[in-house]
């Protein structure tokens, strides 16, 4: 119960933060994706099942609050929050650094996958792919994750703490 | 035996949150504008903005902040390439500033053709000074070639006398200039036309020796080559009488002039290819 409430709380928190603080702290045209970010951290600690749980359902609600096609962020949040995970049995090290350089490989993944699902869809009036636009974006979330990966830590440690005296 | 029930549930779970997606994916793109999804999503949106909007008007500090930031790195950017911009347009000034002035030089020069019928004038290029500090010569890049011969006379822009050329190549020319000293020009007072020797003092100056020692002269008097001698043709300005120093010794009157051409700023000048010099010059001799 405990670990659903806080999974429920980090989603709508992370939601209404990329839905309302990230346009304002755009970099250009760069913004961040703090949902992702929130995905990838999440993945780190909670695993495969939980990232792609996560990925899920912050893609489906982003995409809910936004105008795109339906779907295709879930699609590829859902992807990236279950690898991530994968990789949180692999990686020993507590440093933030690794968790910096999964965020910004997925961000870069994430945003090949949408693409690549546009394009499936033959979606038209479709953007034009813009590397530059793609490594800034992965460039800010990474820096994003040094805010994030420490909070996400906490509520972590707290529900193991919770589930330590169940 | 748990770990693997574990590992097959979560690819069930992976696999059904793939197929929703594609479904969610395929009937949202199938779907016309006013179906579910769209005013599902039109709905959220509408329940958001108050909240956005909210967030907007709190974060509009940080917002300008960062924009702040982003003038600046943009900012300099731009200051660097408005420098080089900058440098580029003085270039380009100074060329056209050049340019403004040649062509000032040329319609002065045509302005002397035009004024000066009788004389066949070439515009030729200054290309090089003599760098003995002896002799006051330029080079110029005109010679046999160009129907250059030795003793012509050279005019400035503003078709005043500049010298004689000494020394004429296939392609290239020495001229004398009036200030050296060995330079000596018959001129006479344009306001009188009592005749006289110009001759060159060395150092950028000249004088005039007066054949009539009681004749009447004036500083600000004109003078002008009096066509003697058969090198110059006559009625060419040289310069004005700056200076008249008391009688000397041998009762002759120093006279300075000031030549009318700027001998140090030559870049074109004009050779007097017709009428022909008649004879070889009248050597200087040294002494007052």
């Amino acid at each position: 119960m405990h670990r659903r409430l806080t999974f429920f709380v980090v989603l709508m928190l992370a939601l209404l933060v990329q839905l309302t603080v990230a346009p304002e702290v755009s970099i250009g045209s760069v913004k961040p994706d703090v949902l992702l970010v929130t995905i990838l951290c999440w993945a780190l600690f909670q695993g495969p099942a939980q990232g792609a749980l996560f990925g899920f359902f912050g893609g489906l609600l982003e995409d809910i609050f936004s105008t795109a096609v339906l779907g295709v962020s879930a699609f590829a949040k859902t992807l990236l929050g279950y690898f991530c995970g994968e990789f949180q049995q692999r990686i020993i090290s507590k440093s933030v650094v690794w968790p910096m350089i999964i965020v910004f490989c997925g961000s870069i993944l994430g945003e090949l996958i949408r693409f690549a699902t546009w394009a499936m869809v033959g979606l038209e009036n479709r953007p034009p792919f813009s590397l530059g636009l793609v490594m800034g974006f992965a460039l800010y979330n990474a820096l994003f994750t040094l805010l994030v990966y420490p909070i996400i830590s906490r509520f972590a440690a707290r529900e193991e703490k919770a589930m330590m005296f169940q | 035996m748990m770990i693997e029930r574990q590992n097959r549930r979560q690819r069930v779970l992976i696999i059904t949150l793939i197929i929703i997606c594609v479904l969610l994916v395929t009937v949202y793109s199938r779907e016309s504008k006013d179906g579910l999804f769209h005013r599902l999503q039109r709905f959220s949106m509408d329940v958001i903005s108050p909240l956005q909007k909210g967030m907007s008007k709190i974060l509009s500090p940080v917002k300008d902040g960062i924009g702040f930031v982003v003038d600046m790195g943009r900012a300099r950017g731009e200051r660097d390439s408005l420098k080089e911009q900058v440098e580029e347009l003085k270039g380009q000034v100074d060329e056209l500033e050049d340019l403004r002035r040649q062509n000032e030089m040329l319609r002065k020069m045509v302005q002397v053709k035009e004024s000066n019928p009788q004389f066949d004038l070439l515009v030729v290029d200054v290309i090089g000074g003599n760098p003995d500090i002896w002799e006051q010569t330029i080079q110029i890049g005109a010679g046999y070639d160009d129907g250059l011969q030795e003793y012509m006379a050279v005019l400035s822009e503003d078709g005043s006398l500049v010298g004689r050329v000494i020394v004429c190549t296939a392609k290239a020319s020495i001229v004398q200039l009036i200030t050296d000293e060995k330079s000596s020009i018959g001129a006479r007072l344009q306001q009188n036309a009592e005749m006289g020797i110009v001759k060159g003092e060395g150092g950028g100056g000249v004088k005039l020796e007066l054949l009539n020692q009681d004749a009447e002269v004036n500083e600000g008097d004109v003078v002008l080559t009096s066509g003697m001698g058969g090198t110059c043709p006559a009625g060419i300005p040289i310069g004005t009488i700056t200076e008249i120093s008391e009688r000397r010794a041998d009762l002759s009157i120093g006279i300075r002039i000031e030549p009318r051409a700027r001998l140090t700023r030559l870049e074109k000048v004009m050779v007097v290819l017709s009428p022909p010099p008649s004879a070889a010059p009248i050597e200087a001799k040294g002494g007052n």
